[in-house]
């Protein structure tokens, strides 16, 4: 798969590559990780695709979005109803 | 939105559990809600709670209310529906009001009220579910960049950086099924570790992390038809031209 010869293979690599950049894994193997990927020709472009991806992910949330102001009324009138005291 | 809480008692919805590390579980945000179902329409019944007090009442309004957007915009990305959304909204809030004696203080409420919203909306289309077969994540991984690979040869990776992909992702987001719909929603939309989505969705670790490397994977194939569709790959070049030509 590559020419890498030193620390985690690639295969190793691309199973983890999700965890690497959810920053899921221990120090010592995001180190052993971001190893690999500086190395590895075959696995950067991997990483580069995955970090666009996610970060296209992340901009398609609606951060906009916010409770309607009836809603708000609602979730108010049905907790005081409910007894909400303040 | 039919929404059936009356035989609810886990907090979870856990189904398939092919290993993986367990996490220690949320105080249960499942305490006797009080309500009934009607047709259509969620009623919630309007009796006090006895668990309440007037400090545990402006704790609530003060640390649990203010999420009220963050509760909203998921379970509008759930459900995508705002009558449905709206009454998701209302019976999480209901619900973790009366079970507001069992929140830690010093925890994380946001984290808290997803556990009840995603458990809330599950209820409403429990009948709906579909139990899936999931493997490995690992090799949920390893297959996504499989996708990567056929995305290169096929043109279509060029998408990614020439194109505003928010509008297509959200389309696409609309149209992932449950469960993993909300593993993506959780870790990639409303930036939660796996630990923390692991204790909203009521399953271990390992499943959040099957169920996320699968949704990115479904994402990623309809990214790779949308490519196609807007003329980025190699094929539709070969055959029509392309947006450069």
């Amino acid at each position: 798969m590559t020419d890498c010869k030193e620390g985690i293979d690639c295969r190793t690599a691309v199973q983890q590559l999700w965890d690497y950049l959810d920053d899921e894994l221990t120090p010592e193997r995001m180190s052993e990780v971001r190893v690999h990927l500086e190395r590895c020709r075959t696995c950067l472009p991997h990483h580069d695709y995955a970090r666009v991806f996610l970060a296209a992910l992340s901009s398609a949330r609606d951060s906009d979005a916010r409770a309607p102001e009836a809603l708000r009324r609602r979730v108010m009138d049905s907790l005081r109803a409910a007894g909400l005291n303040t | 939105m039919a929404i059936d809480t009356r035989s609810s008692t886990s907090a979870g919805g856990a189904e398939e559990a092919p290993g993986g590390g367990r996490s220690p579980r949320p105080p249960s945000p499942e305490a006797d809600v009080g309500t009934k179902d009607i047709p259509g329409r969620l009623v919630p019944e309007m009796t006090a709670s006895p668990n309440t007090t007037r400090e545990g009442d402006v704790r609530f309004e003060a640390e649990a209310l203010p999420f009220i957007d963050d509760v909203y915009r998921f379970a509008l990305s759930l459900t995508r529906d705002a009558a449905d959304a709206d009454d998701i909204v209302q019976e999480t809030f209901l619900r973790a009001y009366r079970s507001w004696h069992t929140f830690q203080p010093g925890s994380d409420a946001r984290r808290w009220l997803f556990t009840i919203t995603r458990n809330v909306f599950l209820r409403a289309r429990e009948r709906e579910r579909r139990h899936v077969d999931l493997e490995d994540g690992d090799v949920e991984a390893a297959s996504t960049f499989a996708t990567h690979g056929q995305m290169v040869r096929d043109g279509a990776d060029q998408i990614l950086s020439r194109v505003d992909l928010a509008p297509a992702l959200r389309r696409a987001l609309d149209e992932l099924d449950e469960p993993f719909k909300s593993a993506v929603l959780l870790v990639d939309l409303e930036d939660q570790s796996y630990e923390a989505a692991s204790q909203i969705l009521g399953v271990p670790i390992g499943t959040v992390r099957s169920r996320l490397f699968r949704g990115r994977r479904i994402l990623q194939d309809k990214l790779i038809t949308y490519a196609r569709d807007a003329g980025f790959t190699t094929a539709q070049r070969g055959q029509r031209g392309t947006k450069d030509d």
